[in-house]
């Protein structure tokens, strides 16, 4: 199970206002708490303005990588932004997001291709995000065609199916563990990404067992990378546990060694 | 007034809520008044969903009482008593170009219309010109614009850029509201206010219209 790391995100109102200051320690100590949790990509979006959003996305990298070796998802659908900012990594970085709308093909694409970056794909075109399992899987198909003309291998693809609110639509659960299922049969080597709080939005505010419930069932149908915090106990106490149901934690090492180092404790 | 089918709206009783209704216009009773309870019922529902105490899928399954009850009654009123139905004002609203989030925009019209005004939706991603289409047909005294991204900005500006290009700004006001919104960004798009959220549009809308 892959972890990208959400925190440093410029929509949230703290990184916003560290982001207009220049708080550079502020997002070293995000980067920092998010590494040591474990995450294997820290998330960087400006969420600024057009005009502003390369600078900021170039400060964002540069104070990332002097706190941690973590490399950074540059979080963008702006090129302009994208170009800048990967003459400011030291590492691959991974690029979020590409899907198949006209200004994210033409734009994002080739930047993901020239610079073989790993990417979060999204599994929506130009009328938005489908309702249904089969048009989800009709896009990432059309995607893939795209991505295996450039050259991109399918293992560099981080589908992500898109999970509607459980509170605007009681199938959306299930619309979303299918579209995984059907993903891993029919594109074995690219693997599949999400959000685990878009599922409960709307909902009462103890969202987190709803969040919960969505990540084990998610891992169990085929997930296996997550864009969340890694510091949330959670989250974390979750994804444990489903790894080792799900056999991918020999002689259960990591959950008892998650459980020494005080993980589950209150 | 029918406290019977207020209460089975606002508890969420569905089955019940339809069975009343019917009752109650084979029984003979007005067909605007069982409108005007559906509208009680939801102003109640509107409140405890601002106050945290009632959530998004009981507003939707509001909206689909309100509109199966609408249904029954539509065949049983004259034009003259439709048009009894008097609305506050007139309202197009849509999130903008480039942006498809729908819930909190639905949430707004949804207020905006058990408020009393006559709200016309375009949906998503709704393209500059299809607003100014909107305006110059349905006379509207307000524009709300909604948008999650601050990738919605541009659109924005450029929405309000082409009300005043097609002469129409002067006739309406403009608000704007969603996640990334603000008084800066309101100022930016050359608005005329920001909404924080779903009873912000309906005061401003209300002020605007000089309602109380």
């Amino acid at each position: 199970m892959k972890i990208i790391g959400e925190k440093i995100n410029g929509t949230r109102k703290r990184v916003k206002q560290a982001i207009e200051e220049r708080d550079a320690a502020f997002i070293q100590n995000l980067a920092k708490e998010q590494a040591s949790a474990g995450a294997d990509w820290l998330d960087a979006n400006a969420g600024t303005a057009p005009q502003r959003e390369p600078e900021d996305l170039i400060w964002l990298v540069e104070n990332i990588q002097a706190a941690v070796d973590t490399p950074v998802c540059l979080d963008s659908a702006n090129p302009k932004a994208l170009e800048a900012a990967i003459k400011a990594v030291n590492k691959t970085p991974m690029i979020n997001s590409i899907s198949m709308e006209p200004g994210r093909l033409e734009g994002v694409l080739p930047i993901v291709a020239a610079n073989k970056c790993p990417a979060v794909a999204l599994a929506m075109d130009e009328k938005g995000i489908p309702k249904t399992k089969d048009e989800r899987i009709d896009i990432i198909g059309r995607m893939l065609e795209k991505t295996r003309a450039l050259g991109i291998p399918d293992g560099n693809l981080y589908f992500d199916p898109l999970a509607m609110s459980i509170a605007t639509g009681t199938e959306n659960g299930l619309i979303f563990f299918d579209t995984i299922r059907e993903i891993r049969r029919q594109f074995p080597d690219v693997h599949v990404t999400c959000g685990l709080s878009n599922i409960s939005f709307g909902m009462p505010p103890v969202r987190s067992f709803i969040n919960r419930v969505f990540l084990a069932f998610s891992m169990q149908a085929g997930l296996d990378c997550a864009i969340c915090d890694p510091n949330n106990q959670d989250i974390k106490t979750t994804m444990l546990a489903a790894e080792l149901l799900l056999g991918n934690d020999k002689h259960c090492l990591k959950f008892t060694r998650a459980f020494r180092a005080g993980v589950f404790n209150k | 007034m029918s406290k019977e089918l207020i209460d089975a709206v606002v508890d969420m009783r569905e089955d019940d809520a339809i069975k009343i209704a019917e009752k109650l216009l084979e029984t003979g009773a007005e067909p605007l008044g069982l409108l005007d309870d559906c509208r009680e019922a939801l102003g109640i529902i509107g409140n405890r969903f601002a106050a945290g105490e009632c959530f998004v899928p009981e507003l939707i399954l509001a909206g689909e009482m309100l509109r199966q009850i609408g249904a029954m009654v539509k065949p049983r009123i004259s034009g003259s008593g439709a048009a009894a139905q008097k609305k506050l004002g007139k309202i197009v609203f849509g999130t903008v170009e480039g942006d498809i989030h729908d819930i909190a925009k639905d949430i707004v019209v949804f207020m905006l219309d058990v408020n009393g005004f006559d709200v016309m939706d375009l949906g998503v991603d709704v393209p500059v010109a299809k607003f100014v289409e909107a305006v110059k047909s349905f006379k509207p005294q307000v524009v709300g614009l909604s948008g999650f991204l601050t990738l919605a900005y541009d659109p924005m500006k450029n929405t309000v850029q082409a009300l005043v290009d097609a002469g129409l700004r002067d006739s309406v006001k403009v608000m704007i509201g969603g996640g990334q919104m603000d008084d800066q960004v309101a100022a930016y798009a050359k608005a005329d206010a920001y909404g924080k959220d779903a009873m912000a549009a309906v005061t401003l809308s209300k002020g605007w219209v000089g309602a109380k």
